[in-house]
């Protein structure tokens, strides 16, 4: 068996280099320069780098020393890796639903592979205490009442619904 | 285009610092030597440190008690950071190596925690030692024991990371004198308490008739008395490290502890966790909608299940059809012929204008 801090560095290297990946090729797709397959290489790497998140959320959370959330920085990487999972997960469906390769959908698949690199570079300052994110308020958290979340929470699903609906009709 | 791209990869690469080890660090922990070496890249990079390390005891070591260890760390070099991470260790081979393995319990390591493995930023130097004080709990079992002290750092010109290990310090545990006043083998101390909060301390004694207990207060030592086995250390105002130890007499000799010490912190980070995770549910959730929202303009989205303009346009060729096969053949000038209904003129007019082009009729 290997520890839940080694689990960690692989599955976070597993969706780092996947997310990289997707962010050059949709990089690539907003200059619209590079290969064909770059639309290609650009969903399908996100689409990895997705599955992988679930299993580096987890796996950092045993490893991280202490009880619980108990860093401003782990509270940090928790709402933007959701964050960008979420922008990823909505770039995939809506590309999924028909949606061209535009400078739009490209540039919410950029935001979210720079929300899911920013989570990264988080984690490196965490464990070693070094970053290049000199100038990003890290430190700082910003944490929504309960009810406003339980709002946002009904609000997305709601839209999620409608899309739904839209799509089928 | 590949030319700027090609300059901006090679500033990326001459930005990069050569460097095998963890500068920041890897935090306290339990670790045998071979993890604490992972720190600093593999082992075999290393270098070897030139530190001159040392383990001293205490006079008498019994058996199950806690006694106050020193480690001394001299003749070294570190990296900018001032920052060694030292070890206790019962072997050098880096495998069964930590001090649980022969019996040794880290009841308060240098930086206040219970880890064999604690990173110390100090003023490190060649002339300077750096002396840092352990309390363990000595194995239950009489008899020969070792520790070993091992270390890794920086160097002042970086790139390399240096390890070392000291010498094997052997230690005779005895078995403990029947009437020896002492404390509990269960009692454990307090390592941390918060700001200006004071703190009650219950000592659980064995063989002990009375007790007193002597905090340092910088170089001034003062006597608290214990009551009822309680006594109270007065609040904290700043952040900092207070050292405490209790006499205790009783018909045997009298005993001294080690020195325990009390670090006094500011409360942690805290978050209400429901919160967060709730708020990560609904920035996903948000996220995600939005995104799947934006419906790009003048983009031909196939609606499979509308089909109101094929079946409107269906319906006006099926009617224009018929209205065009209802119209009834014109009729001559004539009349139509006799005994002729104009019904059967509209089904059969056709066929009777054609014979009269053909001047059959």
């Amino acid at each position: 068996m290997i520890s839940a801090g080694t689990f960690h560095v692989i599955s976070t290297e597993l969706t780092i280099g996947m997310f990289a990946l997707s962010g050059v090729a949709f990089l690539l797709c907003m200059l619209k320069k590079g290969p064909d397959s770059r639309e290609a290489v650009a969903h399908w790497a996100l689409l990895g780098g997705l599955i992988a998140t679930p299993l580096a959320i987890i796996s950092g959370i045993n490893a991280s020393p202490g009880d619980g959330i108990d860093n401003p920085l782990l509270a940090n990487k928790m709402l933007l890796s959701m964050t960008s999972a979420g922008l990823a997960i909505g770039v995939l469906i809506r590309r999924k639903m028909g949606a061209a390769v535009d400078a739009r959908h490209a540039g919410i698949g950029m935001a979210s592979v720079g929300l899911m690199l920013t989570t990264a570079g988080m984690g490196g300052e965490f464990s070693r205490g070094e970053t290049l994110l000199l100038f990003v308020p890290k430190e700082t958290v910003m944490i929504f009442p309960l009810w406003a979340s339980i709002v946002l929470i009904i609000l997305g699903i709601a839209i999620l619904s409608k899309s739904a609906i839209e799509h089928r009709s | 285009m590949r030319v700027k791209v090609i300059m901006m990869l090679c500033v990326l690469l001459l930005s990069t610092t050569v460097s095998t080890a963890n500068p920041g660090g890897k935090g306290d922990d339990v670790r045998s030597r071979d993890c604490a070496g992972s720190c600093h890249a593999s082992s075999s990079s290393n270098g070897v440190s030139t530190a001159t390390l040392d383990i001293t005891f205490p006079n008498e070591v019994y058996a199950g008690l806690l006694i106050e260890v020193q480690t001394s760390i001299g003749s070294v070099d570190v990296s900018s950071n001032s920052m060694v991470g030292m070890t206790l260790l019962i072997n050098s081979d880096g495998a069964k190596d930590l001090p649980a393995n022969d019996g040794w319990e880290v009841v308060t390591d240098p930086n206040g925690g219970s880890n064999n493995y604690v990173e110390i930023s100090d003023t490190f130097s060649s002339q300077n030692p750096v002396n840092r004080s352990w309390t363990l709990r000595a194995p239950s079992e009489p008899g020969t024991y070792g520790l070993y002290l091992a270390v890794q750092h920086g160097t002042p010109e970086g790139g390399v990371a240096m390890s070392g290990i000291s010498d094997i310090q052997s230690v005779l545990v005895e078995e403990v004198p029947e009437n020896l006043p002492r404390l509990s083998p269960g009692w454990e101390p307090t390592n941390t308490r918060g700001l200006g909060e004071e703190t009650t301390i219950t000592l659980e004694t064995m063989n002990t008739d009375s007790a007193t207990v002597e905090l340092m207060n910088g170089a001034e030592v003062i006597v608290i008395p214990v009551v009822d086995n309680q006594f109270t250390i007065p609040a904290a105002v700043n952040p900092g490290v207070v050292q405490w130890r209790v006499i205790l007499e009783g018909e045997g000799p009298t005993q001294s502890s080690p020195w325990f010490r009390i670090t006094a912190q500011e409360p942690g980070w805290e978050v209400d966790e429901t919160a967060l995770y709730l708020q990560s549910i609904a920035l996903f959730l948000l996220c995600a909608g939005l995104v799947i929202m934006q419906r790009p303009k003048n983009e031909d989205i196939i609606k499979d299940y509308d089909n109101t303009d094929h079946v409107v346009a269906t319906v006006e060729t099926s009617l224009d059809t018929i209205s065009d096969e209802s119209q009834s053949p014109p009729i001559p000038a004539g009349g139509i012929p006799e005994g002729w209904t104009m019904e059967q003129w509209e089904y059969y007019g056709h066929e009777h204008l054609e014979k009269m082009a053909r001047g059959e009729v």
